[in-house]
């Protein structure tokens, strides 16, 4: 017990000491902790205050809960039937699964690590606070609320995961059966919103809200606790609060107890998945791609005709046209523009049956760039820039670098044609603003390809994932300020028939600011170095 | 052919090469020995232009981030780095089109043949290997027939055969009169071969000896290594 005691406590105060040769990141730490503080006590003070404001429907909330405990349910179900999940690390199975500590404890260790982690992971709900705070009134109460069910969603599932996994290992009749249970589930739920929507007449979205908000539905695992549980905090129901408490901890009883009675050994279970982890971390280290891996099977014919075509720099290009091809049949329509096709037609078809006023479409714009600029975030030339090849490569820098940001810049062109067709269609937005919106889409997609190199150019690698949410954005907003300006000011300033144009400054300036940073780092590829990761 | 003069590299406050200087002339092999972290690695991926640093290096007199230098430089990292949705043969193509290759397609299947890949032409990189990938990534640097070699360690991960076959290709680019550097551990590996070696320590060249000299003097490869690497130790302790 005192062995894992120490490990507890080193681990912690090495990655704190650590800190000290990041200076970079302890900037970081200490910026997102200085705006966690801030929003709190800013929320803590606005409480004192009586609000006329008019908030957003919370129930839009409870369906995001909702949504994210769906999602987990299905992929921790789905990662149970393969791998399993894991709660401890490789270092722990070739350390503690062999020393002479008691199962039960170590599995305790595993358990308060991976409740630390979840904590720390779901810290970025802080973040929200200013959001939550306009759109819903919400105070300190319920946004630490969400805070803490967020980190026992990723606890619960985890755990649940194991138990899937020990349950259903080497069985495929009660693989079928979880499998079964799963699809049933999401069938059930599926049907009884058609019937909620028929029966009341109302639209999809009014149907989705009344049957997250309904009694039965917070019994469902994970989705329907979490919902009860923050629907109980709002309304500051005790019931509702401890129902899904009391769920949440008998289940997880049950699954340790699965995991530990009688001569259970979690070990075994353990370690297909802990393995799985590790080799995707490496993978992230190496600075290969896996958020792009593919789990379908790719079989390749023998008479393939390979990369077919381009010499010198422009290979780059045909290289990662196959590559696409090998990933989805229809090259640059993958699964993200088919969920963003999807759920614009579907946000502009609400737009449409409520008569949203002008505003509402460029939100929808506005939103879409914004979901663009995660999916930009692994583009091809990162690939590219963790492999030696481009360095090596007997041609021009900037050749190279434009060669291989090609397809980056091509798909959110393809992208912006198929989404604002649907988009036109379905809310009956005037063609021409269609046009430009595609346009603005387009050049923003321009944008973060460029900012890609820009990154690269100036800090000699790419900033991880964290430091390009919280701060990335918000350098890329204050660039785009000037742009938005004008588009803002154009809407204003043009008459009603011409209004269609209102986001072209936005867009000739993204192109134009694109343009700049490929010309200012046309010689990336010579003054910069390979590190082999992000 | 290879020139290295005065290169230093640092990362931070660590000094990886400090002022390495060395040549290596057409038709020779040198191999570059040294302790984990002597900075080996460092200044073969100096050379092949990956990274920066201070000083100068000259691949046949052009200055090695240079495009003319480039096409006459070979490179084979210590991890191989494939391609996920590329067959093998296909990295031999990417290789040929982006070095404006011509009648490589002989050459490419020669080299395949030679480590046993011909049969794995239609393979896709993320389903191989290890020592697969260490293959592959052996030809995708000798297809270009480059006349400058830099070798990262090749041979770990490599089976029996294959190392085999990767010493007599070395032999081979040396009679055709190619400037190989290789960095390895395996002092065995390349005892039958190597023309000139320079040891480093902490950065810096602790020793630099030709075949003939150590012949001359009736020293061991090996024996110098040791001499040097644990001597330095052995000095370090006695400085403390």
């Amino acid at each position: 017990m005192k062995a894992l005691v120490y490990l507890l406590i080193t681990q912690l105060k090495n990655r704190i000491l650590s800190l000290k040769k990041k200076p970079a990141m302890l900037v970081l730490y200490c910026f997102v902790l200085a705006l966690i503080i801030f929003s709190i006590v800013m929320i803590c003070i606005s409480d004192k205050e009586k609000s006329t404001m008019q908030f957003a429907d919370e129930r839009i909330l409870f369906l995001i809960i909702a949504g994210l405990g769906l999602f987990f349910l299905y992929a921790f179900t789905t990662s149970g039937l393969s791998t399993g999940a894991s709660l401890f690390t490789m270092p722990d199975i070739g350390l503690l699964f062999v020393s002479p500590i008691s199962s039960k404890i170590i599995l305790m260790y595993g358990l308060i690590t991976t409740l630390g982690k979840a904590l720390l992971g779901s810290i970025f709900i802080f973040y929200q606070i200013g959001t939550l705070k306009t759109s819903f009134g919400y105070g300190f109460t319920e946004i630490f609320a969400l805070f803490i069910i967020l980190a026992l969603m990723i606890l619960f599932c985890q755990l649940m995961s194991i138990g899937i996994y020990i349950f259903s290992n080497g069985n495929s009749s009660r693989k079928n059966l979880v499998k079964s249970i799963l699809y049933a589930a999401i069938i059930a739920i599926l049907l009884i919103t058609l019937l909620v929507q028929k029966q009341n007449q109302v639209g999809t979205l009014e149907a989705i809200l009344s049957v997250v908000n309904s009694k039965w539905f917070g019994y469902i695992p994970v989705a329907g606790w979490s919902t009860m549980f923050f629907i109980g905090v709002v309304n500051k129901s005790v019931i509702s609060i401890l129902i899904p408490c009391a769920l949440y901890l008998v289940m997880g009883i049950l699954i340790v107890s699965l995991l530990t009675v009688g001569k259970a050994d979690y070990y075994e279970d353990v370690l297909v998945s802990t393995e799985f982890t590790y080799q995707n971390r490496l993978a992230a280290k190496e600075g290969r791609n896996i958020s792009r891996k593919i789990n379908r099977k790719i079989k390749v014919k023998k008479d393939n005709p390979g990369i077919g075509n381009g010499k010198g720099a422009m290979t780059f290009l045909y290289k990662h046209l196959l590559e696409m091809r090998r990933r989805s049949r229809f090259i640059f329509i993958d699964s993200y523009s088919m969920f963003i096709i999807v759920g614009l037609g579907i946000a502009g078809y609400q737009l449409r049956i409520k008569d949203a006023s002008d505003k509402a479409y460029y939100i929808a714009l506005a939103l879409v760039i914004y979901f663009q600029y995660f999916a930009t975030m692994m583009g091809k030339l990162k690939d590219e820039l963790i492999k030696p090849y481009i360095y090596l490569i007997p041609e021009n820098s900037m050749k190279k670098v434009f060669a291989a940001s090609l397809t980056s810049l091509l798909k959110p062109c393809v992208d912006a044609v198929c989404m604002f067709a649907v988009f036109t269609v379905l809310s009956g937005l005037n063609p021409l603003s269609g046009v430009f919106f595609a346009l603005a889409y387009a050049a923003s997609g321009a944008v973060f390809v460029g900012m890609t190199v820009l990154y690269q150019r100036l800090l000699g690698g790419q900033p991880n994932i964290v430091v390009q949410i919280f701060i990335g954005i918000g350098i890329l907003f204050l660039v785009m300020v000037p742009s938005i300006g004008a588009s803002v000011a154009a809407a204003v300033l043009l008459p009603k028939k011409l209004e269609f144009l209102c986001t072209l400054p936005y867009s000739l300036f993204c192109l134009l600011f694109t343009l700049f940073i490929f010309i200012v780092c046309r010689n990336l590829i010579d003054k910069t170095e390979y590190t082999g990761k992000f | 052919m290879l020139s290295v003069r005065g290169v230093t590299k640092k990362y931070g406050k660590l000094i990886a090469n400090d002022n390495v200087s060395f040549e290596i002339n057409q038709g020779e092999i040198s191999i570059l020995l040294g302790p984990n972290g002597a900075g080996k690695s460092t200044i073969i991926k100096s050379i092949a232009g990956l990274l920066k640093f201070n000083g100068n290096i000259y691949i046949n007199g052009n200055e090695n981030k240079s495009i003319s230098a480039k096409r006459d430089l070979g490179y084979i990292p210590e991890l191989p780095a494939l391609y996920d949705m590329l067959t093998v043969g296909e990295h031999m193509e990417f290789i040929a089109r982006a070095y404006s290759l011509e009648n490589w397609k002989e050459r490419s299947e020669q080299l395949l043949e030679r480590f046993e890949l011909g049969d794995k032409k239609n393979k896709l990189g993320s389903g191989l290997s290890k020592g697969m990938q260490q293959k592959i990534s052996i030809c995708c640097g000798l297809l270009p027939n480059p006349k400058v070699i830099l070798f990262d360690e090749p041979m770990v991960g490599l089976d029996p055969h294959a190392i085999k076959e990767l010493k007599s290709l070395i032999v081979e680019k040396k009679s055709e009169g190619a400037a190989i550097l290789i960095s390895t551990h395996m002092l065995d590996s390349v005892e039958e071969f190597w023309n000139s070696t320079n040891i480093m320590i902490e950065g810096k060249i602790a020793a630099r000896r030709t075949r003939k000299e150590m012949e001359g003097s009736g020293e061991d490869l090996e024996a110098l290594f040791f001499k040097i690497t644990e001597g330095d130790r052995i000095n370090m302790e006695v400085d403390k």
